[in-house]
């Protein structure tokens, strides 16, 4: 897998986490008060708590278990426990390749001297789950599971597969500059209404 | 006014999120729903005999419906109320799919699990629809530029979806809803619905650390 | 002790609950609960009876062979106290996780803001921390905590000090600050029934000194503080509890976590535990 779509920027916008799973694996995004995306494993080195239901402060994500706080490069910075203490180096959110492009967050769970892909001018629309495998959806579209599938047609759609597992993943919806949407949206609901149908 | 309350029922946080917003002064009065069922006993059924919570009672005035609660506690603040009775039908169908998968896997009730949860994806499903829409014209809030007693009846359900089993973890629009909802002044949270710890400033000592340069 | 899961005590039922007979699970295997003219019962799949023993107003069961008596409580004697019977929340969780939970401090400031702590008085100072060889107990002592509401009765912000005592692998005792009665201690439990080992029932039980709180807001004040927790349990991972060190970083904080985590691994208690690191 290279770079993966792992949402839209409009939805995650600064001072946001969320939880985004790639094929298992379970990263928090996060974007700073400054517009910077991170994704790291959806786990506090201190406690194992999910740190996509933590809190952004800043450019720091502080786990909402007991408020550790990291700063950008993944370093714990602050233990609210024990005010005067300088963390360890030590304590580190383990962290992926991450990069915003043409309002997408990409995500690569290895280093990765590319670019996250181009989406073509297009803009994106919205991401929405689909009950099936990534494999399963692609197929459907009839595209590969390329990090960007162009679908064409009136709107110029293309979607980015986000394959989270057997029976999940994630659609995220690109379309021509300025056409309206809504329509794109119903479009993608008829559309994941008929992958499902056909695959129950 | 005075609520019959139980900490847990998403029904009764409505009424106290409402109060919280408007700053309307209510006086609580617990009412031990489980283990003791006291929602049962001869004192409530009488208030209310249909035997549910929240219960409002204001001056000769009995409430049971949580949206008749609503709509007496914004009487006299427009801004709040809404014509939109569509939000007021999903609200309950929200309550009888992933608000009865939550007693389910909390308390243990009576359900047909996979029924329940899969009907409200269902309706996180619609919602999500519509705040994306709701989003492309540039609002956030479900019947127009401001928070009504539609986003009101619809959130707790829907902020509490894990409690039940169901993950909110694929739906953007209604994660950017929830947090408009969690950001409005004089919003208290209940048991499975976190405050916006980002909103409260950061404590001195902290301030104190980054300034040291954390040394 | 016994590592062996079988032959410790678990909570299964509260004795005001027991009018109709149910089923629930216990390590993973189904039992029934019930009671009858000579007091409650706990059955196994099979029909057979188990030891049970009735106290702190709920039904214990011992799936094998007890090898010691459940513990006691003695404060809870105490002339006056008021004993709630809190119910029960099923959580998505390893047992041992729920009780660890139990035993931290740090956590109050944000899972319970405004109520058991504040972010600007989340420091933990050190305290003590003992394996109680006669008893074979984990005691964590001199536990201090500022609390802007430390209990239904109290007002305002105060250093409340908390005794931990860990006398069952999934059951905890705290010992807490009683502001109405300095010199005593309040009694608060957590009894946890492993239903499986990454899934519980958890049965809070207090003995307080309270005269103001009606029943139901001191039941309503546990719920909600449980609850509050809840929804941390469901999300650490792993779900089992890690024994041996290395995939989690504890401080000085965690100290009767690091004690308690040793003294599962010592006794050999693994029902809900994770032994390698991951």
């Amino acid at each position: 897998m290279g770079w993966i779509a792992g949402g839209l920027c409009a939805d995650v916008p600064p001072g946001t986490v969320i939880p985004v799973c790639i094929g298992g694996v379970d990263l928090a995004v996060w974007c700073s008060q400054t517009g910077v995306y991170s994704a790291w494993a959806d786990r506090c080195p201190h406690r194992g708590m999910r740190l996509s239901h933590g809190f952004v402060r800043g450019e720091t994500l502080s786990c909402i278990y007991h408020g550790w706080q990291y700063d950008q490069s993944g370093s714990c910075i602050y233990i609210p426990a024990h005010p005067q203490l300088t963390p360890p180096r030590t304590i580190c959110a383990t962290s992926y390749p991450c990069a915003s492009r043409d309002g997408a967050i990409w995500i690569s769970l290895a280093a990765s001297d590319e670019s996250p892909p181009e989406t073509g001018g297009r803009e994106p629309v919205r991401s929405l789950p689909f009950a099936g495998s990534a494999e399963r959806v692609a197929r459907f579209v009839d595209a590969d599971l390329d990090a960007l599938a162009v679908l064409g047609g009136e709107a110029d759609l293309a979607v980015a597969i986000q394959p989270v597992s057997d029976t999940a993943c994630m659609v995220h919806a690109f379309a021509a500059n300025g056409y309206d949407p809504k329509s794109v949206s119903v479009q993608l609901e008829s559309m994941r209404g008929e992958f499902e149908e056909l695959a129950a | 006014m005075i609520l019959y309350d139980y900490v847990l029922s998403a029904s009764c946080y409505k009424v106290r999120l409402m109060a919280a917003l408007l700053g309307q002064e209510l006086s609580l009065k617990a009412v031990n729903f489980h283990p003791a069922r006291e929602h049962t006993s001869p004192g409530i059924l009488a208030l209310n005999p249909v035997g549910t919570l929240p219960i409002v009672v204001d001056g000769g005035l009995v409430l049971s419906d949580s949206v008749e609660i609503l709509q007496h506690m914004t009487r006299d603040a427009p801004l709040w109320q809404t014509e939109d009775e569509t939000w007021f039908g999903f609200a309950a169908r929200l309550n009888e799919t992933l608000g009865l998968a939550r007693l389910h896997d909390i308390l243990g009730y009576e359900a047909d699990i996979d029924k329940v949860r899969k009907e409200g994806v269902t309706a996180l499903r619609f919602l999500e629809k519509t705040l994306s829409d709701r989003r492309f014209d540039g609002g956030i809030f479900l019947t127009g530029p401001h928070a009504t007693i539609a986003d009101i009846v619809c959130f707790p359900n829907t902020a509490l979806a894990p409690d039940g089993g169901v993950s909110l973890d694929p739906y953007p629009s209604i994660r950017l809803w929830m947090r408009a909802i969690r950001s409005l002044p004089g919003f208290i949270e209940m048991p499975g619905i976190h405050r916006l710890h980002e909103l409260a400033p950061m404590p001195d000592a902290q301030l104190a650390a980054a300034q040291g340069g954390g040394s | 002790m016994s590592g062996s899961p079988e032959n410790h005590w678990y909570c299964v039922a509260m004795l005001s609950g027991l009018a109709e007979a149910r089923k629930t699970l216990l390590l993973g295997k189904e039992i029934t609960v019930g009671s009858g003219a000579d007091g409650a019962w706990a059955k196994s799949a099979d029909g057979s009876l188990m030891p049970v023993i009735e106290r702190f107003g709920h039904l214990w069961a011992c799936p094998g062979e007890p090898k010691k008596d459940l513990f006691s409580i003695p404060e809870a004697d105490g002339e006056g106290r008021r004993l709630v019977d809190v119910g029960s929340v099923r959580v998505r969780c390893s047992p041992l996780r729920a009780v660890e939970n139990f035993l931290d401090v740090a956590h109050f400031p944000f899972v319970h803001t405004d109520i058991l702590g504040t972010e600007s008085n989340a420091e933990v100072d050190r305290y003590k921390v003992e394996v109680r060889e006669e008893t074979d107990e984990v005691w964590a002592t001199k536990v201090k905590f500022h609390q802007p509401q430390a209990a239904m009765s109290a007002t305002g912000g105060i250093i409340t000090e908390y005794m931990y005592r860990v006398p069952e692998p999934t059951c905890a005792v705290l010992y807490k600050t009683c502001p109405p009665r300095p010199g005593e201690w309040d009694v608060i439990t957590l009894f946890v029934q492993p239903l499986t080992e990454e899934w519980c029932e958890v049965w809070p039980w207090m003995a307080l000194y309270d005269d103001d709180s009606t029943l139901s807001e001191m039941v309503s004040f546990q719920q909600l503080i449980f609850m509050q927790d809840r929804s941390i349990l469901e999300n650490q991972i792993p779900k089992k509890l890690p024994l041996d060190p290395g995939l989690e970083v504890p401080t000085q904080a965690d100290l009767t976590s690091v004690a308690y985590r040793r003294w599962l691994k010592k006794t050999g208690y693994s029902y809900g535990a994770q032994l390698v690191a991951a």
